[in-house]
């Protein structure tokens, strides 16, 4: 058996990846708040957008990976796949949650209300009741590899329900135009310091889930390490005492 | 692979959450054997029963029936197996003939002749009363008698005496030393000492996960 | 051939059950007919209201009872551990989907069609000039329900907290279908606006087809233990 703290300690890829986040974390920052010029229409409120925006794209994504990581579980068979499920859709719970709070802050001085049912902002509500069901699922089975598989089909169908969730939410609020603004500023034409600003955020906000995730995973594949080696001893020394039986 | 065993078991494990029930067994199992499988309650016995029925996964290790793997081959295992569940397995709002229709559907073989399978089980009278006015003793012959219409190689039988009356029990015996003359394999999770021992070619011991054979070989 | 011979006799065994246990069965239709009545109530004695709302509620009550029926139809299964025996025959797990959702299927539609007249009457809406298309609505909104609760409900029968955890899980994936359904029979009850109704019926019958393709797909990792 390793030794724990060894078995512990971040490998150096993660500690470098990590430590070059809070730059870019803060450049982002500063191309959002100061370097980008304020929006004709919306002034200095277009800030939140690239929060925002980055925010409900990755949170898309993560969702995107669970399904994916849970599809390869199903396939393959290797608890890693599933506790990179699991990690990919904590973090999908947190950004949706995120860009719940996100669209609200926006919509409070645009719309002069915190929730308007946009679209987007109704799928995201929706993501994160699928999200939630996803956990409750993963929480209420005790052995790893039912987890793993019941929680991958949760995952597959949450995925799938996506586009069906976003056309409906998109036509229902067709039928009733209010005054939302598209949020992600589809068919307005975007400043060039805008548009790289925005990227720039996502690429970030997509390292940042990305690191979350692997770390989580590694975590989660001590923890599943942690319990086969438990398993193990219970099962005693001899995996076969007696021998084959023979009749 | 190993085709010529019934079953075969390689460290086979298999545990609930974090209780280990099974903790690696290690068998071979011939044609044409019937093997009591003793063990006290919670033993394991059922769980064994339902891995090589392929409604459970090993945690680890390996199961065959007939040289197919119980998780990768599962569909070929269950073409060759037969079961009968401790309360007999049947659906409350079904009668016994519907239910060898529907077996006969769900195995994409001829019904056959049912009402003569039903006589042989004693259900003639009850053949077309729904099974939850039956006993728990008749829903266990109705089991017998989806048994015998499976035409299968292996028999995987849960407690099959439990329930039945003293008639019962002796026409089990009498379908087990049947089909143990047409070649079926038969395994069965008993309490059953006497009645089971003087029907079985071997006993089998599951004790603290572990399995082991109760005595040399019996003459049948 | 022989598979859709299982899948007609699964299918069968569920119809049976739902016939042969009338008690449950009615207690159902009764459950969305109450549901009907108690949102007319709640809704009050505004015609305008009570006629705009008519569709939304009659959807609402389907909702529901096609989530009772769902888990119902697995409670039967096991029972005595008839379906774990029926697991273990060589039967594929995707006619065991396939025979339980036509069953589910038909009994929802059963129910859709003993509801319809009941929300005209209650809800004083008129009944469509284009009653067909009312009709294909009903059928692709409540095979996109059943399709939906029968897989889940397949994947809860073994869990703890099953009667919160299905309609937890069901409900946010069959919003579009709700949304489809509702808008569609909106459409055709109230301003009989045909086109606005074939566009939301093109959303239903896209969904039936992704999920009718993927739970069948998927169903034997649900039934596995």
């Amino acid at each position: 058996m390793m030794d724990a703290s060894e078995r512990l300690r971040r490998p150096a890829y993660l500690r470098i990846w990590g430590a070059l986040l809070v730059p870019l974390f803060l450049a982002a920052a500063y191309l959002g708040l100061v370097w980008s010029p304020q929006d004709v229409n919306q002034g200095n409120l277009i800030r939140i957008m690239y929060a925002h925006v980055s925010v409900a794209w990755i949170g898309f994504v993560a969702v995107g990976f669970t399904a994916l990581f849970g599809a390869l579980f199903l396939w393959r068979g290797k608890r890693r796949d599933d506790v990179l499920a699991a990690a990919s859709g904590e973090m999908a719970l947190l950004y949706s949650s995120l860009t719940i709070i996100g669209g609200m802050t926006y919509s409070r001085p645009t719309l002069n209300t915190f929730w308007t049912w946009d679209a987007k902002l109704t799928l995201t509500a929706l993501m994160v009741a699928l999200l939630v069901g996803y956990f409750i699922v993963r929480a209420l089975v005790d052995d790893p590899v039912r987890r793993g598989r019941v929680s991958a089909v949760v995952a597959i169908v949450v995925a799938a329900s996506l586009p069906f969730n976003y056309l409906a939410a998109e036509w229902f609020r067709t039928l009733h135009p209010s005054r939302s603004i598209a949020l992600d500023g589809s068919g307005v034409t975007m400043a060039p310091e805008m548009l790289f600003t925005l990227l720039f955020t996502t690429v970030v906000a997509g390292l940042i889930y990305a690191w979350f995730m692997v770390d989580r995973a590694r975590l989660g594949h001590i923890e599943a390490q942690l319990e086969a080696e438990r398993a193990k001893r219970e099962l005693g020394a001899a995996p076969s005492a007696g021998g084959v039986v023979r009749v | 692979m190993s085709a010529q065993h019934a079953i075969e078991l390689r460290a086979l494990v298999r545990g609930y959450g974090r209780r280990a029930v099974l903790k690696g067994l290690d068998l071979e199992l011939s044609p044409g054997k019937v093997v009591a499988l003793f063990g006290v309650n919670g033993a394991g016995k059922t769980t064994l029963l339902r891995l090589l029925a392929t409604r459970l996964r090993p945690s680890d290790g390996k199961a065959l029936v007939f040289g197919h793997d119980v998780v990768r081959d599962g569909h070929e295992v269950r073409k060759r197996i037969a079961t009968l569940a401790v309360f007999g397995g049947a659906y409350a709002t079904l009668t016994a003939r519907e239910h060898l229709h529907l077996d006969a559907a769900l195995r994409e073989r001829a019904v056959g002749n049912a009402d003569a399978l039903l006589e042989r089980v004693g259900l003639t009278d009850a053949k077309d009363a729904l099974v939850r006015t039956y006993s728990s003793g008749m829903r266990k012959r109705l089991g017998l008698a989806r048994l015998l219409a499976a035409d299968a190689r292996l028999w995987l039988l849960d407690e099959p005496h439990a329930a039945l009356d003293h008639d019962g029990q002796d026409l089990l015996d009498e379908l087990v030393r049947g089909a143990r003359e047409r070649g079926v394999t038969v395994l069965m999770a008993t309490h059953e000492r006497q009645r089971s021992r003087a029907l079985s070619d071997a006993s089998l011991l599951l004790d603290d996960g572990r399995l082991r054979r109760l005595e040399p070989e019996a003459a049948p | 051939m022989n598979d859709l011979l299982a899948v007609l006799w699964i299918a069968r065994k569920d119809l049976l059950h739902e016939t042969r246990s009338k008690a449950t069965t009615v207690a159902t239709l009764f459950f969305s007919a109450v549901t009907l009545v108690v949102l007319a109530f709640a809704i009050g004695q505004d015609e305008q209201l009570l006629r705009g709302a008519a569709t939304g509620a009659l959807w609402v009550a389907i909702a529901f009872a096609g989530v009772i029926s769902a888990a119902q139809s697995y409670q039967a299964d096991l029972e005595d551990g008839a379906f774990d025996h029926l697991l273990t025959t060589p039967v594929p797990r995707a006619a065991v989907y396939l025979g339980k959702l036509l069953a589910n299927w038909l009994f929802m539609l059963v129910l859709s069609l003993l509801m319809l007249p009941v929300t005209f009457v209650l809800y004083g809406a008129g009944f469509p000039g284009a009653w067909p298309w009312l009709l294909a609505t009903v059928a692709l909104g409540t095979l996109g329900f059943a399709l939906i609760a029968v897989f889940y409900a397949g994947l809860t029968a073994n869990l703890r907290a099953r009667e919160s955890l299905l309609p937890v899980l069901m409900f946010p994936i069959v919003v579009p279908i709700l949304l489809a359904s509702v808008r569609a029979s909106g459409a055709l009850v109230g301003v009989g606006d045909l086109e606005l109704a074939q566009g939301w019926l093109r959303l239903l019958v896209a969904f039936d087809l992704v999920y009718a393709v993927l739970c069948t797909a998927i169903y034997h990792f649900v039934v596995e233990e």
